[in-house]
């Protein structure tokens, strides 16, 4: 079992006691292995570039011969599959719980609608895949993207209103601002809002929603929920 | 909700002064009829309760709505409006109309407007424009042509003096038939005006002693009754032909 040694020197201050002003450390680390007990942070060397392949949470460095981790978690290596004409290993860093969900293209969000304006609505993602995000993802519905059909005469007025609960599909991952995202399926659109009374509405076909407190009817693009 | 018992029958608030939170109509009392509710009146499932304060106003056979008078304007479809241009986007001006929001005036809103000959208002610029889409989440969106597209007296007010009213008078001096006061300045000197709902109004004439004296009378019939406004006019006019 190859084991690579690494030295780190720590220097101390000079007004220590002890005459000796330095000291070595030295850390013994396993470079093959099943996911190993020690835990790794971002910079730190896991492997040469010509052995491993850089999987999740890892990255090859500047000068392209050191596969260093950018996250922190535990060093995982998972060897080649048989048949790809590259036998290097890949590794990556698993268990790192403190990130929540990040939306990627293809992943249904549920998003509450902030504004909604002439050619598009903005949304603040909450949800990805069922699963609650930990920070704040915007998201912005063009005119295009709420429904599969006639989609120039789209009034965004009639589809969305701020504070809507949104089923939508991640399209892209946008521009600097903003994911871009979809509601132009069935079973995408308004899962949840209330009218201009208050009261949670009901949805009555897949463009009406109706107050149960006053009977009125408001217009929207509703998700059908099975 | 305890219902005030003089609340009972439909027209006993009817043009007389109502505050928020006043119990209007009682719905469970009036069965299988339509009202229609304007602005400032809202359901709160079985009545009818005020939102602003105001005259409480109905318009046979149904329609009631609550008149009130202030300094803001809140945009609603098919107003005429007086605009100052705040900003010139690359596809519509911006405008401010005394609302939330700025308005957006598409820059071929105009009687033969094409991208060749979009006009050139510099911010400052008044606009006497209508009001083509208002609700109250997007920017309103106004227009300088009428229904049909014709320029229809829309468009940049030149020379003049613009003051500034609450919504109220301005609604006064648009009524028909003519308001008082302006009838009376009327017959003596000859001036324009232009009214927006949103509380500006615009006067023009060919000196400005008579631009003055309109401004300041319209200025003050606000409160006036009409024949109030008559005397008021008349003696402004007297002191005028003095001089």
């Amino acid at each position: 079992m190859h084991v690579r040694r690494e030295v780190i020197h720590i220097h101390l201050p000079r007004r220590s006691t002890s005459k000796c002003d330095m000291v070595g450390m030295v850390i013994e680390r396993d470079s093959v292995g099943e996911e190993g007990d020690d835990v790794v942070t971002p910079g730190e060397f896991l492997g040469e570039a010509t052995e491993f392949v850089a999987g999740k949470g890892a990255y090859v460095s500047p000068n392209g011969r050191s596969v260093r981790a950018c996250l922190t978690g535990r060093r995982k290596v998972t060897a080649a599959p048989p048949g790809s004409h590259d036998n290097r290993s890949t590794i990556e860093i698993v268990g790192h719980k403190a990130h929540g969900a990040v939306p990627q293209p293809g992943s249904i969000v549920i998003a509450r609608v902030t504004k909604v304006m002439a050619r598009n609505a903005s949304a603040d993602i909450m949800c990805v895949d069922s699963k609650a995000v930990k920070e704040k993802f915007s998201g912005i519905i063009r005119q295009q993207d709420v429904r599969a059909t006639e989609i120039d005469k789209v009034d965004m007025y009639q589809s969305f209103r701020p504070g809507d609960i949104v089923r939508a599909l991640v399209l892209s991952l946008g521009d600097a601002r903003a994911y871009y995202l979809s509601t132009a399926k069935n079973e995408l659109g308004v899962v949840s809002a209330q009218s201009i009374s208050g009261g949670t509405m009901v949805p009555i076909s897949w463009t009406e929603m109706q107050c149960p407190l006053t009977g009125q009817i408001e217009q929207r693009k509703v998700a059908k929920v099975d | 909700m305890d219902v005030d018992t003089r609340n009972m029958t439909p027209t006993n608030l009817i043009d007389k002064i109502v505050v928020p939170g006043d119990v209007v109509l009682d719905l469970t009392k009036m069965e299988n009829q339509t009202i229609k509710l304007g602005s400032g009146l809202r359901q709160d499932c079985d009545c009818i309760s005020v939102l602003q304060a105001g005259k409480l106003r109905l318009s046979k056979p149904n329609k009631y709505w609550v008149e009130s008078s202030q300094k803001r304007y809140v945009p609603s479809l098919e107003d005429t409006v007086l605009g100052i241009v705040v900003e010139h986007r690359s596809d519509n001006f911006l405008v401010d109309i005394k609302a939330p929001n700025l308005a957006f005036l598409p820059v071929l809103a105009f009687e033969g407007g094409t991208r060749r000959n979009i006009p050139k208002f510099e911010t400052g610029t008044l606009i006497y424009a209508r009001v083509v889409k208002a609700n109250g989440i997007m920017n309103p969106e106004l227009s300088c042509t009428d229904a049909s597209g014709k320029a229809a007296e829309f468009g940049q007010l030149k020379n003049g003096y613009m003051f500034e009213t609450s919504t109220g008078l301005a609604r006064m001096l648009l009524s028909s038939p003519t308001c008082p006061v302006l009838e009376a300045l009327g017959k003596k000197i000859s001036f324009e005006t232009a009214v927006g709902f949103n509380g500006r109004v615009w006067v023009n004439a060919s000196s400005p002693d008579d631009v003055i004296l309109v401004s300041n009378a319209i200025m003050r019939s606000e409160f006036l009754s009409g024949t109030q406004q008559r005397i008021m006019a008349e003696k402004l006019l007297q002191r005028l032909e003095k001089v």
